[in-house]
Order: C-alpha cells, then sequence, then structure tokens
C-alpha cells in the first residue's frame, strides 16, 4: 500500500498541487477545442518540463492527458465534433442530448462517468500493476490478433441505418491503412511513387479532417441552407441540472464501461477510442432503452466516458513494466523518463517505486481536480462557448484544424491529407456514409493485419495457431459471439419495424 | 537554479549576438541548435540526442532542441534535413547503419555517403543474438545446431525487415548456412517483449536491450569482432570464432550540405568535447549504452567499409 504515503506526500506539497490543478485546466481547455488533442498539446509542452524535477514533469504531462481524455467530451456534446478521438464515441448521443437542450446534463454525466472510469481504473492499476505486467508479456501475435478481431465487432454498434454504407464506410477505412508500407515485408503499397505515402497516412491528419473539417462543411452547408436563428443548442434551465434519479441508471454503464477501459488500457496499442466504442456497443447491447440510444440517451454518454477514461492508469502498466508505450501520450512520458534517466522496465519497481507512486497519487489528484473543475464550471464554459456566434466559432476551428494538423509532425502533407480527409468526411455525411466505423476499422485494421501475419509467420502459414492458444481461442470465441447477437439484434430491429409498418 | 541557467543562456545570447565579427563560426551559435532525430521518441538513437541535449551546457551557448520527425525508415527526417539551410542551426543525429540501409532499400535520392556533411560520431548501437532466459539455448552453438536439424522451423524475432538488426540477424544466418523463419515486429521495444514472451526462438536486438533485463532475456553473443564497451559481459561473434556480417549502427550527426566549414568544425569540437563528459556517460550507461566518439572522417569511413560489407545482404533482400 505504498500508494498512502505517496498521497500524502504528494497533498503536502503545494507548488506539486499547484502544477496538478494548471494541468487540469490546461487539459480541459486543450480537449475542449475541436481539433486540438491532448498528445498535441503535451507534445508542444514537453520541451517546457525539461527545466522541472521529473515527477513535476511528469505529473504534469500525465494529468493533462487525463484531463485532455475528458475535456473532448465538452466539444462532442456541444459541437458534434469530438476534441479528441476518444470522445468520438460520446457524441453519438452527447449531440442529440445537446440539441434538446440538454447539454449541460450531458456534460454532468460526461464529468461524474470520466470521474468513476478514471479513478476506477488508477485503482486497478494501483493494485494490480505486477499481475498486468506478468500477464501482458504472454500475449502473442495471436493473442493480439484475437483481441483486435473481438474490437472489430464494434463497428456492428455503430453502424447506423445502412448495413451496406456501414460496412462500405469500414473497408474504405481498411483500405486507406493499407497505404503506406507493408507491416511484414516494408514493401510499398498503394503510394504511386509518392515519397510522403510511403509514410502512410496519419491518423491524427485523418480525424481532425473527417471530424472536424468534414463538420465544419456540413455545418456551412445547413446554416446556408437554413437562413435565421438556429436555437437548438441553447440550454434550457432545466437542461443543464442533474439529479440522482437520472444518473442512477447510468451507474451501471459507467462501472462496466470502467472495467472494459481498464482492461482494454493494459494492451498496448489500442487505446481509448477503441474502449469507448466497445463499452458504448456493450452498454447498448444490454440496454433497457436501446431505441434511445444514438438519439440521446444519458447512458449513452455515460458508457463511452467512463471507458475512455479508465484506459489512462492501466495503459500506464505496459509502458512501466515493459517499456511499451499503450497510447501516443504514453510514447510522450516514456521521452521524459529517459531524458531524467530513469529506466523504465520490470526494474523501474525496485529502482524508482516511490516516484512511480508519488506519479500515481498526482494522477489520483489530477482527477479530482478536473472533475471538480469540470463539475462546477462545464455548463459555464459550455454557456460560453455556445454564446460565440458560429460565424466567429466555426472559423476558429477550421483555423485550429489547420495548426493542428500541420503540428503534430511538422508536416505540410499532413494538412494536404487532413484538407482532402475533409471533403472526404463532408461527402460521407452527406449521402450517410458512416464516418465512425470508417476511422476505427483504419485504426484497428494496421494492428490486426501485422499481427494477423506476425502469427502466420510463427505458424508456417497455418490458421491453427489461433485454435491451439488458448487465450487466442478465448478472444475470438467472444468476437463470433459478440457478432451472433449483433445480427440478431438488427434482424430482430427489422421485424418490429416491418411489423409497425404492416399494423400501420 | 533553472532561473539562473535560463538567465546566463539568455545573456549568453545577447553578448555572442552583440559581437558583430565578420566570420560565420565566430558568430555560430547564437539560435538554438535544431538536431533533427528521425526516429520517435524513446529510441536507442533519441536516447543519444537528449543525452546531448543535457550535456551540451556550458559547452554550446546555446541549447540543443531535439526535434523527432519519424517516418519511412528515418529518411522522413532525412529529407527535412537535406533541404534545410545549410547554417549550422539545422542537423541530423541519426542510426548510421540503420539511415544507410534504408538508403539503400528504398527509392530515393539520398545518398547516405553522399548527401551530407559528416559532423561526428557519438554514439555506438550494436545487434546481438538474443533467446528468453528459459530457452534451452545456452550458447550461439546450440542455436546454430538446432537450426542445422530443423532448417526453417526455428522463428527468429527482429525490430523490422530492412533495418540493420534484420540485415544483421541475415548476416549470421547466411555466413553459417542455416535457415530459420523471420517474424518481423515494430521497433526495438516490441521486439524484446515478444522475446520476453517467448513468442519467438531467438531474436536480434541491441544489445544495450538487455540492461535491466537480464532475468527476462540471456544475450548469447553481440555482433561484432569485440565485446561492446558498457554490456561488456556479452561475448562477441569475433571471440567466439562464429562468422558473421559486420553491420552496426554508429550514432552519427550530420549537417546539410554546403555547411561552412568552420561551422561544422566547430559542432564536431563541441560534440567531442560533450562526448568526453562524464554526465553524458551517466544519462546513456542507464540506457546500455555509452560515448563512442569518432571524428567526421572516420566516422564516413566506417560508414562506407559497412556499406560494402551490407551490400551482397541487401540485395539477396530485395530479390
Amino acid at each position: 500500500m505504498e500508494i498512502f504515503p505517496a498521497l500524502l506526500s504528494v497533498i503536502t506539497d503545494p507548488t506539486l498541487l499547484f502544477a496538478i490543478v494548471l494541468a487540469a485546466v490546461v487539459g480541459m481547455i486543450v480537449g475542449a477545442t475541436p481539433g486540438l488533442t491532448a498528445s498535441a498539446a503535451i507534445a508542444m509542452l514537453l520541451p517546457i518540463t525539461f527545466y522541472m524535477s521529473p515527477l513535476f514533469a511528469l505529473a504534469f504531462l500525465y494529468v493533462i492527458g487525463k484531463s485532455g481524455r475528458y475535456g473532448g467530451s465538452i466539444a462532442a456534446i456541444l459541437f458534434n465534433t469530438p476534441g479528441t478521438a476518444a470522445s468520438a464515441a460520446t457524441q453519438i448521443d452527447g449531440y442529440p442530448l445537446a440539441r434538446a437542450g440538454k447539454a449541460g446534463k450531458a456534460m454532468r454525466v460526461a464529468t461524474i462517468s470520466s470521474i468513476i472510469g478514471d479513478l476506477m481504473g488508477d485503482i486497478l492499476l494501483v493494485i494490480g500493476v505486477g499481475f498486468i505486467a506478468a500477464i501482458a508479456l504472454k500475449l502473442g501475435p495471436p493473442e493480439t490478433f484475437a483481441i483486435y478481431f473481438a474490437a472489430f465487432v464494434v463497428i456492428g454498434s455503430v453502424i447506423g441505418n445502412s448495413i451496406i454504407k456501414g460496412l462500405a464506410s469500414a473497408l474504405m477505412g481498411i483500405l486507406i491503412a493499407m497505404v503506406g508500407l507493408d507491416p511484414i515485408s516494408s514493401e510499398e503499397r498503394y503510394t504511386f511513387g509518392s515519397f510522403e505515402l510511403s509514410n502512410g497516412i496519419g491518423l491524427v491528419p485523418l480525424m481532425i479532417g473527417v471530424f472536424v473539417l468534414g463538420e465544419v462543411f456540413a455545418q456551412l452547408e445547413t446554416r446556408r441552407k437554413i437562413t435565421g436563428e438556429t436555437e437548438e443548442n441553447a440550454s434550457t434551465a432545466d437542461g443543464s441540472t442533474l439529479t440522482w434519479e437520472e444518473y442512477k441508471p447510468c451507474l451501471p454503464h459507467a462501472l462496466r464501461g470502467g472495467f472494459i477501459g481498464a482492461g482494454i488500457g493494459v494492451l498496448p496499442g489500442l487505446g481509448s477510442a477503441i474502449a469507448a466504442f466497445i463499452s458504448y456497443g456493450e452498454g447498448k447491447r444490454r440496454a433497457k432503452n436501446p431505441e434511445m440510444w444514438g438519439k440521446g440517451a444519458l447512458e449513452g454518454v455515460a458508457a463511452p466516458e467512463a471507458a475512455n477514461n479508465a484506459v489512462s492508469g492501466p495503459s500506464m502498466a505496459p509502458l512501466l513494466t515493459l517499456g511499451i508505450p499503450g497510447s501516443t501520450i504514453g510514447a510522450i512520458l516514456l521521452g521524459v523518463f529517459l531524458i531524467h534517466g530513469i529506466q523504465v522496465g520490470p526494474t523501474l519497481f525496485l529502482t524508482d517505486k516511490e516516484l512511480v507512486y508519488k506519479l500515481f497519487a498526482c494522477g489520483m489528484l489530477g482527477i479530482l481536480a478536473y472533475g471538480l473543475i469540470g463539475y462546477f464550471g462545464a455548463t459555464q464554459v459550455a454557456r460560453l462557448i455556445l454564446k460565440i456566434p458560429t460565424n466567429v466559432l466555426y472559423p476558429l476551428i477550421f483555423l485550429t484544424s489547420f495548426v493542428a494538423a500541420y503540428s503534430a509532425r511538422g508536416s505540410m502533407f499532413d494538412v494536404t491529407v487532413m484538407t482532402v480527409a475533409g471533403f472526404a468526411g463532408w461527402l460521407m455525411r452527406k449521402y450517410d456514409f458512416n464516418v465512425a466505423a470508417f476511422v476505427i476499422s483504419f485504426v484497428l485494421a494496421k494492428g490486426a493485419e501485422e499481427t494477423f501475419r506476425q502469427s502466420l509467420l510463427m505458424s508456417e502459414g497455418g490458421a491453427l495457431v489461433f485454435v491451439e492458444r488458448p487465450i487466442a481461442l478465448a478472444f475470438l470465441l467472444v468476437g463470433l459471439a459478440a457478432m451472433g447477437f449483433r445480427i440478431r439484434g438488427i434482424i430482430k430491429e427489422r421485424r418490429i419495424a416491418q411489423g409497425e409498418l404492416g399494423d400501420a | 537554479m533553472k532561473r539562473r541557467t535560463l538567465l546566463s543562456v539568455a545573456i549568453a545570447a545577447v553578448a555572442v549576438t552583440a559581437m558583430a565579427t565578420a566570420s560565420i563560426a565566430a558568430d555560430w551559435p547564437k539560435r538554438p541548435i535544431n538536431l533533427v532525430v528521425p526516429y520517435k521518441a524513446g529510441g536507442g538513437t533519441d536516447a543519444y540526442a537528449r543525452a546531448i541535449s543535457a550535456a551540451a551546457e556550458g559547452i554550446l551557448d546555446v541549447p540543443v532542441v531535439v526535434v523527432n520527425k519519424p517516418g519511412s525508415g528515418g529518411l522522413n527526417g532525412a529529407n527535412a534535413v537535406v533541404g534545410a539551410r545549410p547554417d549550422g542551426y539545422t542537423m541530423m543525429m541519426t542510426s548510421g547503419g540503420s539511415f544507410l540501409l534504408s538508403t539503400m532499400t528504398r527509392d530515393t535520392d539520398i545518398d547516405a555517403l553522399e548527401s551530407f556533411d559528416f559532423v561526428a560520431q557519438v554514439g555506438q548501437l550494436q545487434t546481438s543474438l538474443m533467446v528468453p532466459v528459459n530457452s534451452p539455448f545456452q550458447s550461439v552453438q546450440d542455436v546454430i545446431d538446432a537450426a542445422k536439424a530443423n532448417p526453417g522451423q526455428l522463428r527468429w524475432a527482429h525490430s523490422g525487415r530492412g533495418g540493420f538488426h534484420h540485415v544483421g540477424g541475415m548476416g549470421f544466418l547466411a555466413n553459417n548456412d542455416i535457415e530459420a523463419q523471420d517474424v518481423p515486429f515494430k521497433g526495438g521495444g516490441p521486439t524484446r517483449a515478444a522475446l520476453i514472451g517467448e513468442q519467438a526462438d531467438f531474436g536480434f536486438l541491441g544489445v544495450q536491450q538487455l540492461a535491466g533485463f537480464e532475468e527476462q532475456l540471456r544475450a548469447l553473443a553481440v555482433n561484432s569482432q569485440d565485446r561492446d564497451g558498457i554490456m561488456s559481459e556479452v561475448p562477441a561473434f569475433g571471440e567466439l570464432g562464429v562468422p558473421f556480417a559486420a553491420v552496426s549502427s554508429p550514432v552519427i550527426v550530420f549537417a546539410p550540405k554546403g555547411t561552412p566549414a568552420d561551422v561544422v568544425a566547430a559542432m564536431e569540437a563541441a560534440l567531442e568535447q560533450i562526448a568526453a563528459k562524464p554526465e553524458f556517460a551517466e544519462l546513456l550507461a542507464s540506457r546500455g549504452t555509452g560515448p563512442v566518439y569518432q571524428n567526421g572522417a572516420d566516422a564516413k569511413a566506417a560508414l562506407s567499409a559497412m556499406k560494402e560489407d551490407a551490400t551482397p545482404l541487401v540485395q539477396s533482400l530485395t530479390n
């Protein structure tokens, strides 16, 4: 129980507390600004932390990561543009709630769920970090592929009205993910001789383009058509308060999301966005009111928000114990450890145990900080942002998306990618293709392909390797079962819809 | 303390700017120097750059800023630097072996030996043959015997095809007339984790990756004639009498072609001083690497020699 002395020493250090609160505010603002991500902010702030002590630097960046994941929900709910990829699932229900004048309510649900998920993640991390490391080591390519396979099922839960268009969107995502170097043979694919394309399409510019720019274009179009006041986003007085009765049905979803997020977080490379989508899909499947999901269910905000924040803590486990960063933020934190001469790996818990637990303690205080600020401040922030006329706000978002796309890697090519992706995202929205399915399959395809082909190399081209290894087999069965349930669910929905039509 | 360093840097910067001299070198450096690393933060080369940046204080009057430009096997960053203004404020630190190999295997106009000025070598990354700690293989000969008994049945892990670990491993297999199936992973960290998890029978990865993982991994030999300066308990292929291909990766600082000769010389001198600083060695020691200084001309000669060794292996790779 090394965490308690660590908590005590952090609480009694006023400068450290100040850094935590500052990081919580910075993360929230960055996360809430569409197009700016916590990882972009951390990358930009990294040089400053070289002048700080290791704990100071790590705590500052770690808390920004946490609070940024939470802040993303604000933009998702208000503007239908996820501030970070992790909150893309939040917008499915968050935005309809905002349009119904319940933005404040949705944001409070997001805040509470984020706190629950994040704290669960951190507590599980503190308890199980050693155990987690032992398990993570046993997962080879076949197991990882099976997990990817199970994750692909989530596409089914966000697929929307048209199954054909949803699957087409997913296939497009996979196709785009193929561009670049073959993960096994390092040969070029679909690069058309272009040097920049040999690097692949970057996730950050693609996402900013599809989600942010695409949304701006779509707004541009609708606002041109509908001249006059657009009042649908204004919060009613009743819409910004939240009662316990209203949150009660959300609680099981938040708790389940916390476990899903923590589980996904331990596995390197999957990340918060996937956790959020799986949690959303699972939540919808088990919900008492699945017909409300997607049209503004508070539970639909609670499930993904808890999950994406729960990733934060456990994703530190493979980083600290194996040196494998589970996320972009993790990769940057790894650099901070190294610059301060701290060896990340199993020996970290022998040499710098105190520092690690102090960092965990800072993370927990950071959750409290953004939770308090968010619970009482998010509606104010939201009101402020809503007061900004859209003809000021959208150009601003437009501008930041260009800055963000450029600053991630300092590449003009990424700006081109973002612009093209922006038009693509707008067209996909216009013709009712599924943007979420497109992006998820883009993210999943790379890892899935790599691990699948690694597995085949390990087994001389035979697929038996997936069945012979028990953990891999278990995940494959989970995936297949979930797929079966989804198909049954869709058929049922169809039948009900047709039945109703028949009655009419 | 940090205030004071900032202040002294500011004063130094003002002082340097105030001195109006005709020579560029006397004027240099007056702005922070951008050191481009064409790999992600956290890798072996990046660790060197971070250590240079930290140890440069007191030797260079301006900060050395590490800029990561990853992608395309290190060519992305190289492309950015080859076209940069040759004023001594943009330089590249890269893993020379990987850089050389990617210019040979990829379709690019960059020539590792001709497109840049060599400033200096500050370190050395070496690949090595490792097995999981529970592996039945106790020696290099065990691996060779097992591979001969079951040709093509063993699996070996490395950090990506075309990299110097892969080419080093292929050289080991080809020179000993054995066959095994390779399983590429993305980067050194995942390769090490896969080997710890016994996903492969053996692997070729940086010898420094053993530091801190002695209880999970066993290094059978380092891929060179002599032992590594830091990981000195690992035997070398050379002393074991096992044939190998001399592929390693010297960590080299390059400047864009056309950088004034006196600026390159001044940076070379500064790097020699930095490499000799105890702080530099300390920062690297925890990562299992250490300073290996060579001047620009020697570094270029060593890289040319490696190119000759690697050419036949690369040709077998591309065919």
